[in-house]
């Protein structure tokens, strides 16, 4: 029996060694198994948890203990998470939308005119991005809380900042400063490559330098605007560091998903099925976002990033 | 570039009357540069308030004194002795977790940063190679492979702070007790600094790992083919062209995304919150949201102000060395 498999384990490592490409072919197996068992597990393990009741948490294998998907209703009663994640969705997209605008024209700038500046400008906008959100915290914190004095009236008194904390000014402005840069390096590229030709035909035929942006060069860069678009949500539905610090946490005051989980960790401490199931459910539009768009985000991430 | 032939065509437009032509007139009439500047100027305006001011402030408010009176909370003018004393360690004694402090490598924020970013980015860059490796090969199924490996990246990082979370729970979990039998961990290890700071490694490479798979996937795709049939036919292994050929080809997209991570996980912050706390596992970020919510808003200032600078030392280094590997790659 052991020599039968010793026999085995002879041939095939000679066959190995007389045909490589089989060995490699092997490894590739082994490897791309390993990767997509180490990826996927954590999201198989919150199913597991979502549906294991919630008394028997203890000790909980790669099988559910018992079966009960009631977590996936529980989560909505005990804490509004739909209302969290509306809140997610409705800052994403205007988020999205405003740096869309700002990032045409910006990259429409940069990608077609040569200015004095363009360079040094460029460099500037990329550097904005290097900067941790903490080093903005302080002073847009006391700008957010009303607490910054634009000027005083004689008689009327100060005029202070608005009050944006709570509001979703206050995530949505350090989100449209911290996400523009990429999008404007993505929108840069697109617009570089439009040949001038077509530029100058739709200027001969009346159209404005608007009319010509908004007419001809976006709809021709429509790929590069979808791409910005999709990397800007899924870099807002993400951020953990203004959500968490610009609001109160009550689902009222603009509190997204971010919040929404952190409550299960504070106030149901030890309902880990919650926990899992919300974790799935705020996993879903981000997943399907990634299966329509994996090309928009394979491409805008490398161009983004080998552009500077 | 384009435009300079200017609008006249434009205005013989019947319909074009009141304050929309005349502005509309007012575009077309200037010159190209301020266009451009036009174009950019709400952007400027929005990085101007949201990002070029607070830094400068930041930088202002971490040359007083702490106080805790008054509205804006700073004493006097005291030069750079906060920096000096963050250095020093004196100023340890106004932060909740020590700046720097070499004999508590992992409850001192300085050093839990670097550990965790030099220990994830490392790991990033195997994994990430190995990933992209694979997703340079041509197989059925390559699409949902791909999908599965980007999936990672796009999470939440609350989600993604929950996951691992859940994963090191002592009594749900079937991770710990293991670990905890092989000495590993201890039974509570959210509430150990090691330990934790381990979780959030794992978990940062389990995310991010991807991103590293994209560019260098991106740098592999650029390499000139032919250059693996040269490497053939004069004899090569697989693996001598790929140490001949690939890497030093990959090599500047290797750099690109280990910057990119680098400064990344050197603002780490919402993962540890989730995961962890700030006061078990204290980043810069956390050292900085801590000292603030304590009210002593210039010793948070000098340390929100020196993790902007160890990061910009960074890029400068990158940029200097990148310099060199890539030339005048340009904008």
């Amino acid at each position: 029996m052991s020599n039968s498999e010793g026999n085995a384990l002879q041939r095939w490592a000679s066959r190995s060694i007389s045909n490589p490409e089989r060995t490699y072919k092997a490894l590739f197996y082994v490897l791309t198994g390993v990767f997509l068992f180490t990826t996927l597990f954590p999201f198989y393990w919150l199913l597991v948890l979502a549906l294991t009741p919630s008394g028997n948490m203890i000790d909980v294998g790669l099988l559910p203990n018992g079966f009960n998907p009631e977590a996936f209703v529980t989560v909505f009663t005990r804490v509004p998470f739909h209302l969290y994640i509306l809140n997610s969705l409705i800052i994403g997209v205007v988020t999205t939308a405003i740096v869309l605008v700002l990032a045409s024209f910006a990259g429409y700038a940069f990608g077609r005119f040569e200015f004095p500046g363009r360079r040094p400008l460029m460099l500037v906008f990329l550097a904005i991005s290097y900067f941790p959100p903490a080093a903005f915290l302080l002073p847009l914190f006391r700008l957010f809380t009303a607490n910054i004095t634009f000027f005083t009236l004689p008689g009327v008194g100060t005029v202070n900042s608005p009050m944006l904390f709570n509001g979703p000014g206050a995530m949505m402005l350090p989100y449209t400063a911290l996400f523009m840069p990429l999008a404007i390096f993505i929108l840069t590229t697109f617009y570089s490559q439009i040949p001038d030709g077509l530029e100058d035909a739709a200027r001969v035929e009346g159209n404005t330098r608007f009319g010509a942006l908004f007419k001809v060069i976006m709809p021709l860069s429509a790929p590069g605007v979808a791409t910005a678009g999709v990397l800007t949500f899924i870099s807002v539905y993400n951020e953990f560091f203004f959500a968490f610090l610009m609001t109160d946490g009550r689902v009222q005051n603009w509190a997204t998903i971010v919040w929404g989980l952190l409550s299960y960790q504070g106030r149901y401490a030890t309902s880990y099925n919650l926990m899992a199931a919300a974790s799935i459910l705020g996993v879903i539009p981000i997943a399907i976002l990634v299966v329509v768009a994996q090309e928009k985000i394979v491409s805008g991430l490398t161009s983004g990033a080998l552009k500077e | 570039m384009s435009a300079e032939t200017g609008g006249s065509q434009s205005q013989s437009r019947s319909d074009s009357s009141g304050m929309f032509a005349s502005g509309q007139r007012w575009v077309e009439n200037l010159s190209d540069t301020q266009f451009a500047y036009l174009l950019l100027a709400p952007s400027l305006l929005l990085f101007a308030v949201i990002a070029f001011w607070p830094l400068a402030r930041t930088f202002q408010m971490s040359l007083y004194a702490n106080s805790l009176y008054g509205a804006d909370r700073l004493g006097e003018f005291v030069g750079f002795s906060n920096y000096v004393r963050l250095l020093t360690g004196d100023l340890n004694s106004s932060l909740p977790r020590p700046f720097l402090d070499l004999s508590q490598p992992f409850t001192s924020a300085v050093t839990v940063t670097l550990i965790f970013t030099v220990v994830s980015v490392v790991f990033e860059t195997i994994i990430g190679f190995g990933q992209a490796i694979i997703l340079n090969q041509d197989f059925r199924g390559r699409r949902w492979v791909r999908v599965a490996i980007i999936l990672p990246w796009a999470v939440p990082i609350v989600i993604q702070g929950m996951i691992f979370y859940l994963l090191f729970q002592p009594t749900v979990g079937f991770l710990v007790e293991p670990l905890h039998q092989l000495g590993l961990f201890s039974t509570t290890p959210q509430a150990n600094s090691m330990d934790s700071l381990i979780i959030v490694i794992v978990a940062d490479v389990w995310k991010t790992s991807a991103f590293m798979a994209l560019i260098i996937l991106a740098g592999l795709q650029s390499v000139n083919r032919s250059l693996y049939d040269v490497a053939k036919v004069s004899g090569a292994s697989k693996f001598e062209a790929f140490k001949t050929v690939t890497l030093p080809l990959v090599l500047p997209s290797v750099l690109v995304a280990m910057l990119f991570r680098t400064i990344g996980a050197m603002r780490v912050y919402g993962l540890i919150t989730t995961v962890s706390s700030c006061n078990t596992v204290p980043s810069l970020s956390c050292l900085v949201v801590q000292t603030f919510s304590t009210s002593r808003y210039a010793a948070a200032a000098a340390v929100a102000f020196v993790t902007a600078a160890l990061i910009g030392l960074v890029v400068m280094v990158y940029i200097v060395k990148f310099a060199d590997v890539q030339g005048s790659g340009g904008i």
